[in-house]
């Protein structure tokens, strides 16, 4: 697929890992074209290199060839704290096992983005607010991270994502550590999002149930990606 | 980062960790306190100490003297300290206080009520004499300025000449036959160094003038100095001064320079001592923070590159470790300006003197700097560290 108005276009991208002195190819001129609003899932076995691509995509490491644009930018060519500058304002990013920060407040965990951004203090309660309520865990806000369930734990990593109303979200296996029914409210949350608030989803994913929720699916097997 | 939301959220995370954070606290915060007691009170324990080292021989007492036998003069040439000169010398830079002094050799006393008269040696001294030698009483008290002004018929005597006169009678209050004339015993000599002193009879020296036949004008001087430091400086001076208002032929001044070195050695040994205690306690304490700092960057990895990927930059990371370090380190020191206003104030209440206030407060600015030398030294390469951690392998990190 090949479209002038995608949001992220990522062409002949390639990574290899460095073992016992031998390059190992990760990815293999990987293509891909998103557009705004898609909600895109990548699947593929374990190891294949689906979260490296994801990596990738948020700037957390560099291809070894290839080039990526994001929203017509080369975004390969920024400087080390421009990457972060676009971290913050284009992409959010939910991992594996939620990481919220330990000791801290719901509050605290979203109010983070918004220090980094330089969003102003006066700004930032109304904003948190609505990042919870999209996520239904408005009642949580001062509730201390360390004591929300697993599930609970996972939306505000979402909301987290979302406070900064970045045109992308890049999940790294969101649902890997829930149950069924805790995956099934992520999964609604992530469309309802799409839907009202108008973001990209990109989600890496083992686990077909999730990959069947967004509107395309990617296999990733052998550093190969394909429309599935 | 603005400003104000970095010192939040590095004051919290300082707060959420004191339990981590107690030990490297209470050693800076104790060398901050030491700094300032020795720099505040240093003056005053160095003039206790003064006092308390005449056990080594009166290292800090000057003694000035008339040699009669002059090569200027053909016969003995008696001279003598005026008023005037005695009064320059108390003016002088780092005098704690001068005594004139005059001795009178074989002269008689006895008890009122045994006629049994022996010599002694009868001393004319000033109320200054004794704060000068620092002496005390072991029986008695002193005689003061209004004995001295009165010109009164008052004794104090040495502990030997005490018990030959008296026995094993009290002497306080007690009539003695000087010269002929009836003295009423004031108190006993005691204290340190007394040497034959314990055979003399003291009397005010303007009583000696009126009613000991062999009087002379005082030929002696002792000159107290505030501390050994003001020795050698007030020693050169006494010359001169002397000079200007006498003549001054004949005069010999002595130091006693080998108890004087024996005191500064010992005195540089101690203070040497308490500084390198108070620098060890304060390295301590940054090692410990560095080490805190260090465990945070290895148990925080994960926190820092989820900062990362949302948004942090390096500067950030770096900022935030090194306020961390800063908190740590000014709370210390904070902590340890106040422990230090409470040992300042014990101290003066114990020594009975007050430093000057500018200087407790040059002292906390001394221990705030210290501290963010400190907190910016001991936070510096942790923080580094932490900054340039790649994201993935931070978000990785088990």
């Amino acid at each position: 697929m090949s479209d002038n108005n995608a949001l992220i276009r990522v062409s002949d991208l390639t990574r290899n890992y460095v073992s016992a002195g031998r390059d190992i190819p990760v990815l293999k001129k990987v293509n891909l074209d998103v557009l705004r609003k898609d909600m895109i899932a990548i699947t593929g076995p374990s190891g294949c290199g689906k979260s490296t691509f994801l990596f990738i995509l948020g700037l957390f490491l560099s291809p070894a060839s290839g080039t990526y644009y994001f929203d017509g930018r080369d975004v390969l060519a920024l400087e080390r704290s421009e990457q972060a500058e676009f971290r913050r304002s284009q992409v959010g990013f939910v991992f594996q096992n939620a990481d919220l920060l330990e000791n801290s407040t719901v509050y605290e965990n979203l109010e983070f983005p918004l220090i980094y951004a330089g969003v102003h203090r006066r700004r930032r309660p109304k904003m948190i607010s609505e990042a919870l309520e999209l996520v239904n865990l408005g009642h949580r806000i001062r509730h201390p991270s360390n004591l929300l369930s697993g599930g609970e734990k996972q939306r505000v990593a979402v909301a987290r994502a979302l406070v900064n109303k970045p045109k992308v979200i890049l999940a790294d296996e969101p649902t890997g550590q829930l149950d069924q029914g805790n995956t099934q409210y992520i999964m609604d949350y992530f469309k309802g999002i799409v839907a009202e608030v108008g973001m990209t989803l990109i989600v890496v994913t083992h686990d077909p149930k999730v990959a069947v929720r967004c509107n395309r699916i990617y296999v990733l097997n052998d550093g190969v990606l394909k429309e599935g | 980062m603005r400003l104000n939301d970095l010192f939040e959220i590095s004051l919290r995370q300082v707060l959420r960790q004191r339990r981590r954070n107690i030990g490297a606290v209470l050693a800076i915060a104790l060398g901050t306190a030491g700094l300032i007691v020795i720099i505040t009170m240093g003056h005053n324990v160095k003039e206790k100490i003064n006092m308390d080292l005449e056990l080594l021989g009166g290292a800090t007492r000057i003694k000035a003297y008339f040699d009669f036998f002059h090569e200027k003069y053909s016969v003995p040439m008696p001279q003598w300290f005026r008023e005037d000169t005695v009064n320059a010398l108390r003016r002088l830079k780092g005098v704690m206080g001068v005594t004139a002094v005059f001795f009178c050799d074989g002269i008689d006393i006895c008890a009122n009520n045994n006629y049994q008269y022996i010599k002694t040696s009868i001393v004319g001294v000033d109320e200054y004499f004794w704060d000068v030698n620092s002496f005390s009483a072991a029986k008695g008290k002193f005689f003061g300025s209004t004995e001295v002004g009165e010109r009164a018929k008052v004794c104090i005597l040495g502990e030997d000449l005490a018990k030959t006169v008296f026995g094993d009678e009290d002497p306080v209050g007690r009539l003695l036959i000087i010269d002929g004339n009836f003295y009423r015993v004031l108190g006993v000599l005691g204290g340190i160094g007394l040497g034959d002193r314990v055979e003399k009879a003291f009397v005010p020296i303007t009583t000696a003038e009126d009613r000991i036949s062999r009087f002379r004008y005082p030929d002696q001087i002792y000159v107290r100095c505030n501390t050994w430091n003001d020795v050698e400086a007030v020693a050169s001076s006494i010359p001169s001064v002397v000079g200007t208002h006498q003549p001054a032929e004949g005069l010999q001044v002595k130091v006693a320079l080998e108890h004087l070195k024996r005191v500064k050695k010992i005195a540089w040994w101690v203070e040497s001592f308490v500084y390198l205690a108070v620098a060890a306690t304060l390295i301590l304490g940054g090692f410990g923070i560095w080490n805190i700092m260090m465990a945070n960057v290895r148990v925080r990895t994960r926190e820092i590159g989820l900062k990362k990927a949302i948004g942090a930059e390096d500067r950030d990371i770096l900022h935030q470790f090194l306020t961390e370090a800063l908190c740590l380190s000014l709370g210390a020191a904070f902590l340890g300006i106040v422990l230090g206003r409470v040992a300042v104030e014990s101290l003066a209440l114990l020594l009975g003197s007050r430093p000057p206030e500018e200087l407790f407060v040059f002292c906390v600015f001394l221990g705030i700097m210290f501290a963010v030398i400190l907190g910016v030294g001991a936070g510096l390469v942790p923080s580094i560290r932490a900054s340039r951690m790649e994201v993935v392998a931070a978000v990785r990190y088990e």
